[in-house]
């Protein structure tokens, strides 16, 4: 089951994983719209063994001129739609399921203009810590998972940043990652299958940075 | 899985504990491994059990002709080297108080120097694609009543990997920490006793030990391709102990 808030997307999204999906259209950080997810994975499956919270937004604007409205977009998608995303979905989920919050490498470094992006990344790693001790009884493990620069098309059409800025920015994020390169979509997706699988069965509470370093040294 | 057919494996402390149960894992996905480990017996005991894509080199980690003769058997019949597990490490309680130099030198013989050594002397057998993975502990992050010299050295290998990641730069070799918590190992479950592993099953958040098997697999993630844009990184298999 996936699920955002842009149909065409969903869509193409759908169309591309060929098979085993559905698509439902809905925003993390309406109420009403993670009811709707939740009825239906309920209604064609009954019940949930992973859960990536993965919609996550941020765009650029320094502490001197940021509006209310911009820190409460934030942290409506990032910290509020994650939060309720994964309460909501607690009374499908087995036993002995796996949570995966999206987190960024933004949680623990300082990035300029993205200071309520980085502290909602921050609030998200820490919720991995509090529900790893709340669902322990349940067996149901929680992680982070932090990516760092990848290339997604998020950097050119979401945060604001002008085409020049973001090629700048992809420029200056290499050059600051150990490895030399951004990270591609399909290496966070190998990392999300490992916390996803039994193959990480004793790893929980953690935040695995996936960013070539970039956090790290 | 067969994410690692083909590939050359050296593992230290590779005859017994979470050593062993990587060797095994690594083998069942199709890489070649070389265990080194300071016991004959265990070593051949190990081999014996993972079959014909394994090999022993008796040695310790902090001798470095031993190091070198474990070289330069991969080089002789396998050329090259993808993945080192720097795993071999020691080191008990000495309360502050009571720590020696000896202690000292001893524990950051074989769980520093010993694993400088390991991986400086693999790299001209290693290229593009390599993997090296270092076991930590969750007492390199935690304090650890009595383990004064241990814990700073798990710390010390953490950092490690933060130093080469940069100096690996270019190469396309990445290297990273996995560090265990309470892991019931054979030496583990003996030392502890029956109360002992209980209580460490209790400190920990999935209220367990790990089974050595689960170590293996996060190596072998970690060994792998589907690890490719990790590289400087921590991964903690502690069941939460150090997380929270």
């Amino acid at each position: 089951m996936i699920t955002g808030r842009r149909e065409k997307e969903l869509k193409e999204a759908a169309a591309f994983i060929m098979r085993n999906v559905t698509a439902v259209v809905g925003d993390v950080s309406l109420l009403e719209d993670l009811d709707r997810l939740y009825a239906v994975v309920k209604e064609k499956h009954g019940h949930i063994d992973i859960l990536f919270a993965n919609a996550g937004a941020g765009t650029i604007a320094p502490l001197a001129v940021a509006t209310e409205a911009h820190f409460d977009q934030t942290f409506d998608v990032n910290v509020k739609g994650l939060f309720f995303t994964v309460q909501k979905a607690l009374p499908l989920f087995k036993d002995g399921g796996s949570i995966i919050l999206n987190s960024s490498v933004s949680n623990v470094l300082g990035l300029p203009g993205f200071s309520t992006y980085a502290a909602s990344k921050a609030a998200v790693r820490n919720f991995a810590r509090a529900w790893t001790l709340e669902l322990k009884d349940r067996k149901i493990r929680v992680n982070a998972m932090s990516p760092g620069a990848i290339e997604t098309p998020a950097l050119e059409t979401t945060t604001g940043l002008t085409p020049e800025q973001a090629e700048q920015a992809a420029a200056q994020f290499a050059s600051q990652i150990p490895m030399g390169r951004r990270g591609k979509p399909e290496e966070i997706a190998a990392a999300v299958t490992f916390l996803a699988s039994d193959e990480s069965s004793f790893i929980t509470g953690v935040d695995l940075a996936v960013d070539g370093g970039m956090a790290q040294v | 899985m067969t994410r690692l057919n083909g590939k050359t494996a050296v593992i230290t402390g590779g005859a017994t504990g979470i050593g062993r149960a990587a060797a095994k894992r690594f083998v069942e996905e199709g890489a070649f491994v070389f265990i080194f480990g300071r016991r004959q017996e265990a070593l051949d005991a190990a081999v014996a059990d993972l079959g014909a894509n394994a090999r022993a080199v008796k040695g310790s980690v902090s001798n470095e002709a031993d190091l070198d003769r474990l070289y330069a058997a991969v080089k002789a019949e396998r050329g090259s080297l993808d993945i080192v597990f720097a795993n071999a490490g020691a080191g008990g309680p000495l309360p502050l108080g009571q720590i020696t130099a000896e202690h000292i030198d001893e524990t950051f013989d074989t769980n520093v120097k010993g694993t400088i050594f390991t991986v400086q002397k693999a790299l001209p057998l290693m290229g593009p694609g390599g993997s090296i993975i270092l076991t930590g502990s969750s007492a390199g992050t935690t304090g650890a009543p009595g383990f004064t010299a241990y814990s700073a050295s798990k710390a010390a290998v953490r950092n490690l990997a933060r130093t080469w990641a940069e100096d690996l730069k270019g190469t396309g070799i990445r290297v990273n920490v996995l560090s265990p918590g309470a892991t019931a190992t054979e030496l583990a479950k003996e030392a502890l006793g029956e109360e002992g592993q209980k209580a460490y099953g209790a400190m920990t958040p999935l209220q367990r030990m790990a089974d050595p098997a689960e170590i293996g697999a996060v190596a072998a993630f970690l060994a792998s391709s589907d690890s490719s844009f990790m590289t400087a990184s921590e991964v903690a298999v502690d069941g939460g102990l150090a997380q929270l």
